[in-house]
């Protein structure tokens, strides 16, 4: 609760509750020694009441005076603690041992006989037995004192008697709390505002920190450095220290940041250039195949037909491929045909044919294809050649097309050896950082990404490697991409 | 002495003896007190000086003392000119005093003595035959309500000192009021228009007594002079106290000390008083 107001509150009110604390702990150890020292203080008094009552009561008694000497008395007992609430009283008895004047003749009724007899459950002495000051103290606290009064020839007058009972030693707890309040609330009165200055002095470099700490990011560090308060405490000298420390680090951090930034730009640009380069290049081996066929067999109508339109369609998907990579330009596709396999197969042919790689085919086509043409075109392109080369030298090589209402899907075999899952997503990553020339499989991966489909390793697979990409049978809303 | 400073001792001397006031010229006129009243109010008291020196002619002054025969010590040995006392010493000391005046209480120059009692006792006292066995309080051995009366009703009620737990004199009737209320005492004897006047006051000590038996109209105690000693303003004083009920001023006095006025009084008055000393033994009245 304390902890969650701020310092401006949380200093005086500490310090008015240590105020508070101390004034109960000075109050009870006060109380304590009042307590010790209010005896010996009533018996002081008592001691000197004595003395002026012997003095005075001695020409009275002599004199059978009763009235001045209940005057004296009561007069007297007015200088005796606990006198005014009946816890004190006073007597001068007589040469008999009777009650000569008392201060409260009530209790102590004039002619009452007291030495020799029980007096409150104490039993006095004898008038005789009393040659000097007598002090009865009774188990509950209660003190008798007894003085013989004397004339000058040493004959016994009489005796005075007084007695103080017990509550009038005890400490007036309530007197004492009250003044401890006084005290504290006096204390309060002062710490209090002299508190909530100190503390809005102390938290006022805090609150400055934390408004510099809570522009750091968003305003200039040059500008924030000059509002960070110089002071010469320690402790917060210290946190403007780190401050400025933390400023300077960020600094240099962002310095850092940019030039990465800039750095994986131009890597992008890199990439991208790689890209483009290996997506072109890919079929053009293939085209180049074709100018060779032909070459050698143009002269038969029907190869130099086919040629052409290999040669077509292959264009068309460099010219797709290229567009690809401008988002903003509109993209015209025609969907993908089964025959599309069959072009890509061709264009590979000639790469698996210098490893005397065997690629089988099979296409499992049962619902409308209506995914486009050119990026599973370039995903095939890119998987058969991937798996030629893993399948190695005389490799078996197997390509499936399968489409049903749902997805349509591409899965590429190959006989070499398998390629583990973490292998395979090490792979990923290591080409779309550092290695242009696998850029097969990241491409892969970026369109299955870009068309909402999926390109994984199938675990399930015991001998070689089966990659699987698939598209939602769907035509894609141009939006959406 | 040059001119100048001898007309300057003329002029001073004349004007002191202008603003000098005529009683101081004249012979003071002094008077005893004793607590047969209320007589501790210095205020009242001086006020009542000044009201008899503007018509004696003379400063008149009042003196107070608790004991009777203090002041009649004083008026004997000539240092005081009148005394306000008790009838019964008026009695004893009759070939040496002489009757100056008798104050009128509720229009008579009689008053009573009260015997008194605490209020709340647990074995209450009834009358003089209640007293044995407690303590008894008088005022003054030379008063007729504070001591002669008691005397003579406790031997008409059979009883002797000896029979009493104690007795002890309280200097002055108010003293007696004050000491049945604390219970230092039981009883007390006590002059009636003290009582009265006390009550009227609403002092404490009285709340706290009560009244249980009345004596028979006695004089009131007197203003006495020495016999043979008459002061020269003696007469003056006389017509003085005689017409304080005439005007206001004296009325307002007389009421404070509850009072109607003054008679010059007789001897007759105090016969009641006689006869009872007669019968008291070591009264100092015989027969």
């Amino acid at each position: 609760m304390l902890r969650r107001l701020p310092y401006r509150v949380q200093i005086p009110f500490g310090l008015s509750i240590a105020v508070f604390i101390t004034a109960l702990l000075v109050t009870a150890v006060s109380a304590r020694l009042s307590a010790s020292s209010a005896r010996l203080e009533t018996l002081a008094t008592l001691d000197r009441a004595l003395i002026l009552l012997v003095s005075q009561a001695r020409p009275l008694l002599a004199a059978d005076d009763t009235w001045r000497t209940f005057a004296l008395l009561r007069d007297t007992a007015a200088l005796i603690p606990g006198a005014s609430t009946g816890h004190a009283r006073l007597a001068v008895v007589d040469a008999d041992g009777k009650v000569f004047a008392a201060s409260d003749p009530v209790q102590l009724d004039t002619g009452r006989p007291m030495l020799g007899h029980t007096w409150r459950g104490q039993s006095l002495m004898n008038t005789q037995d009393i040659q000097e000051r007598q002090r009865l103290d009774q188990s509950d606290g209660a003190v008798i004192l007894l003085e013989p009064i004397r004339s000058e020839d040493g004959q016994t007058l009489g005796h005075v008697f007084l007695e103080v009972e017990a509550p009038v030693f005890a400490a007036d707890w309530l007197a004492l709390f009250k003044t401890a309040m006084i005290g504290v609330a006096l204390a309060v009165a002062l710490l209090v505002p002299v508190g909530w200055w100190v503390g809005k002095r102390m938290t006022q470099p805090v609150a400055r920190l934390i408004k510099v700490i809570e522009r750091i990011g968003r305003e200039p560090s040059t500008s924030l450095r000059a509002e960070v308060p110089k002071t010469t405490d320690p402790e917060l000298s210290r946190i403007g220290d780190a401050v400025l420390q933390l400023m300077g680090e960020l600094e240099k951090r962002e310095k850092a940041e940019a030039r990465a930034l800039s750095a994986e730009r131009l890597a992008a640009v890199g990439r991208m250039t790689a890209a483009v380069a290996h997506e072109i290049n890919n079929p053009l081996m293939g085209l180049l195949t074709a100018t060779q066929t032909l070459r050698l067999h143009g002269n038969a109508e029907n190869v130099r037909q086919r040629t052409l339109d290999l040669l077509d369609r292959g264009l068309q998907q460099i010219r797709t491929t290229v567009a690809a990579l401008l988002p903003q330009v509109r993209i015209e596709d025609r969907p993908l045909e089964p025959g599309d396999l069959e072009d890509v197969v061709t264009l590979v042919q000639a790469t698996a044919s210098l490893q005397s790689a065997h690629i089988a085919t099979r296409i499992e086509v049962e619902s409308a294809l209506r995914v486009p043409s050119a990026p599973l075109r370039q995903v095939m392109l890119n998987l058969l050649l991937n798996a030629i080369k893993a399948a190695g030298q005389d490799g078996q090589i197997e390509a499936v097309l399968q489409a049903d209402g749902n997805r349509v899907q591409f899965c590429v075999c190959n006989s070499g050896l398998p390629l583990t899952l973490d292998k395979f997503r090490e792979t990923l990553a290591a080409e779309s950082g550092r290695d242009p020339r696998g850029f097969g499989l990241w491409v892969c991966q970026e369109l299955a990404s870009h068309y909402r489909g999926g390109f994984e390793l199938d675990a399930n697979t015991l001998n070689g490697t089966r990659l699987v990409f698939w598209l939602p049978n769907q035509e894609l809303q141009e939006k959406e991409v | 002495m040059n001119r100048r400073d001898c007309v300057q001792t003329l002029v001073s001397g004349a004007i002191t003896t202008m603003v000098k006031p005529a009683s101081a010229a004249s012979e003071r006129l002094r008077i005893g007190l004793t607590p047969v009243i209320l007589a501790d109010q210095v205020a009242f008291l001086s006020r009542w000086g000044r009201y008899l020196s503007a018509r004696t002619g003379c400063e008149v002054s009042f003196l107070a003392r608790e004991s009777y025969q203090v002041i009649l010590d004083l008026l004997f040995s000539g240092q005081i000119d009148a005394a306000w006392i008790c009838g019964y010493p008026l009695v004893r000391y009759e070939t040496d005093l002489s009757l100056l005046a008798v104050p009128l209480y509720q229009g008579q120059p009689v008053y009573q003595a009260y015997l008194i009692r605490s209020r709340g006792l647990s074995m209450p006292i009834n009358g003089w035959n209640d007293l044995r066995d407690k303590v008894l309080a008088y005022s003054d051995p030379l008063s007729n309500s504070g001591w002669l009366v008691a005397q003579a009703q406790l031997a008409k009620a059979g009883l002797s000192q000896r029979d009493l737990k104690r007795t002890f004199f309280a200097h002055g009737h108010r003293n007696v009021a004050e000491s049945v209320a604390a219970r230092l005492a039981q009883a007390g004897s006590i002059d009636g228009y003290v009582w009265e006047t006390m009550r009227q006051q609403g002092m404490t000590a009285v709340a706290q007594t009560e009244v249980v038996w009345k004596s028979e109209p006695h004089g009131f105690p007197p203003l006495v002079t020495k016999r043979g000693a008459a002061h020269p303003f003696q007469n003056a004083l006389l017509k003085s106290l005689l017409s304080m009920a005439d005007d206001k001023a004296g009325q307002d006095l007389l009421r404070a000390l509850n009072l109607t006025g003054f008679t010059e009084g007789n001897a007759g008055l105090f016969e009641s008083i006689r006869r009872q000393a007669q019968g008291v033994p070591g009264s100092g009245v015989v027969a």
